[in-house]
């Protein structure tokens, strides 16, 4: 159930209702009653079972962990279950691409020593029935909480939860259950368990949030989409600017995507007077690559962080800055490959990897630069280049993401500074800015812009404000909704990682 | 010197700063500099310095200097 699709705004609601109606020692199985339904509203049939399937291993892996008084045996149950939720994601996610490429390679080596181009593999008989029939959702996510609820455990920061109703919740709890937050088990167990208080102020901050994340999402980011997915999916009809400003918009259709979903999922738990993880902090003001990612999916970025970067670094110390560098490279390859099966997405994170590697050598050669050349790095004016200068790289590594292909992503790279020459004009913002549609698609977009700057501005304080001012807010965020928003059933994007 | 005190000079060292006073409960966010490049160099002078080698679990469990401050005291205590 997408939190944007009619149903959900019936289903929260109801959910709500039995929820504040239900006494305390029941409450939880009011949220995890919702959270299957929730699950199951996606009429994917292996979805719950696997769900199922790697609470109960990672439930009784986490007690085993616990008990046990022999380190090895702690350590081979660890392992144990790790591989176990790692098999699981590779299975749900990377078969089809593996099988893909196996299958490229053994035709390839095949026909070149016999004729078989035109016969399909083996391999590609077997497997290929899978592609269509496995989808993810939600998986990447639950199974990062396994990860890190187990490796908390056996290093003694975590207590395993006995009580397997909790446990359940806490994997699968509907606001964060298909694109996160990725929750720690020390920060929502616990809040899982006490007792309910209503109050009035708690809901109406977390219905507010939710309906900002709803005009994020259905204002910006799919009228954005709506410019976006043309360009991306048509790449050779466009040249020059329009590739250009295509990036641009989609750096800002993926921030909202994603920032809208995780404010609905930050709202709806906290009707339930629950705290997710914030998974935003203005990640396009960052100053640097490693400043973008303490603000951009932060509880994604603390999780790789903590559980790849950190046992990577200290296994290569002895390699000095190669070691950190390699850590690096490492870390943003498999967060490239976790965000799904495709080249594009391993560039992209190969990317990352390397703009951060790149900067830890850089460092202390800046350091000296600035030193000699009397820069400042606390001036306003260096920190807008910083801003921009990282933005653009962010941007860069963004068009590798979107592309349908890698030769797609190299096309846009390859044509994106040509053919500059047109004029400020009706004719160029409707073929330039718009990408075709009419001149009233561009005084939209200005709209829908300047509202986010007048909403945004209020967004915390607006419960402060006498109650006349608060309705007006109310109904002008309601009205953008209802008369700017997109109805085209666009999906969220960190859906499918 | 003491172990608390070998280890306030091995921290002045590594983040060139002689004011450095540390505290049991301070963490990565109380030091200028503490990010995981310098972290790197930290555990590494410790090692070095005090003549033992941690474990990845040792490392990952450390939240704070006194946690540091323990698995030295422990490992040196081991090996004598």
């Amino acid at each position: 159930m997408a939190f944007n699709s009619f149903s959900y705004f019936l289903f929260l609601p109801a959910v709500f209702i039995i929820y504040y109606f239900t006494k305390d020692s029941c409450r939880w199985l009011v949220l995890l009653a919702a959270s299957i339904v929730f699950y199951a509203f996606l009429k994917v049939p292996h979805l719950i079972p696997i769900l199922l399937l790697i609470t109960t291993i990672t439930y009784c892996t986490g007690i085993g962990i616990e008990r046990s008084n022999i380190p090895k045996t702690k350590c081979y149950l660890l392992w144990g279950g790790i591989a176990a939720n790692v098999m699981t994601l590779v299975l749900l996610k990377y078969l089809p691409f593996l099988t893909q490429n196996l299958n490229i390679l053994i035709r390839s080596i095949a026909s070149l020593i016999m004729s078989f181009q035109d016969k399909p593999t083996i391999t590609y008989l077997v497997l290929n029935h899978i592609n269509t029939a496995i989808i993810s959702i939600g998986a990447s996510y639950y199974i990062f909480q396994a990860i890190s609820y187990l490796v908390d455990i056996y290093l003694g920061i975590e207590k395993a939860e006995r009580n397997f109703g909790y446990f359940a919740l806490y994997m699968s709890f509907f606001p964060k259950l298909l694109q996160g937050p990725i929750e720690r088990a020390a920060d929502l167990l616990p809040q899982l368990k006490k007792p309910y208080t209503f109050s009035y102020d708690t809901v109406r901050a977390g219905m507010l949030l939710f309906v900002w994340g709803l005009f994020k999402k259905m204002v910006i980011a799919d009228r954005l989409a709506l410019l976006v997915d043309p360009v991306f999916n048509n790449v050779h009809a466009y040249v020059g600017f329009p590739l250009l400003l295509a990036t641009y918009y989609y750096a800002l259709q993926i921030y909202f995507d994603f920032s809208g979903y995780t404010d609905m999922a930050i709202g709806t738990a906290g009707i339930f007077n629950i705290t997710l993880t914030r998974n935003f902090n203005k990640p396009y003001f960052a100053t640097s690559i490693a400043d973008f990612w303490r603000r951009w999916h932060i509880s994604f970025s603390r999780w790789i962080l903590d559980y790849i970067f950190k046992p990577l670094q200290m296994s290569c110390r002895n390699w000095g800055t190669w070691g950190t560098a390699t850590a690096l490279l490492v870390t943003f390859l498999i967060s490239g490959v976790w965000h799904g099966a495709n080249w594009g997405f391993i560039v992209w994170g190969l990317l990352h990897g390397l703009y951060l590697a790149c900067s830890v050598f850089y460092k202390p050669i800046q350091k000296k630069i600035h030193k000699s050349l009397g820069i400042s790095s606390r001036s306003g004016m260096y920190k807008t280049w910083q801003v921009f200068f990282t933005f653009n790289l962010v941007c860069f590594a963004w068009i590798f993401f979107r592309a349908n292909t890698i030769s797609d992503a190299l096309y846009i790279v390859g044509n994106m500074a040509n053919s500059f020459s047109n004029v400020l004009s009706i004719s160029y913002l409707e073929n330039n800015i718009v990408f075709g549609k009419d001149i009233y698609e561009f005084y939209r977009l200005a709209a829908v812009f300047s509202l986010f700057m007048i909403f945004s501005n209020y967004i915390n304080t607006i419960t402060e404000k006498p109650a006349y001012v608060r309705w007006i807010y109310y109904n002008m965020i309601s009205a953008a909704i209802l008369f700017l928003g997109v109805y085209d059933d666009i999906k969220f994007i960190y859906n499918r990682f | 010197m003491n172990a608390i005190e070998t280890l306030n000079t091995i921290f002045q060292r590594v983040f060139d700063d002689d004011g450095i006073c540390i505290r049991p409960e301070m963490t990565a966010d109380d030091i200028d500099g503490w990010d995981s490049l310098s972290h790197v160099n930290l555990i590494t002078t410790v090692e070095t310095k005090f003549n033992v080698r941690f474990t990845q679990k040792e490392l990952l469990r450390m939240k704070n200097i006194g946690n540091l401050l323990r698995t030295i005291e422990t490992k040196i205590a081991d090996r004598s």
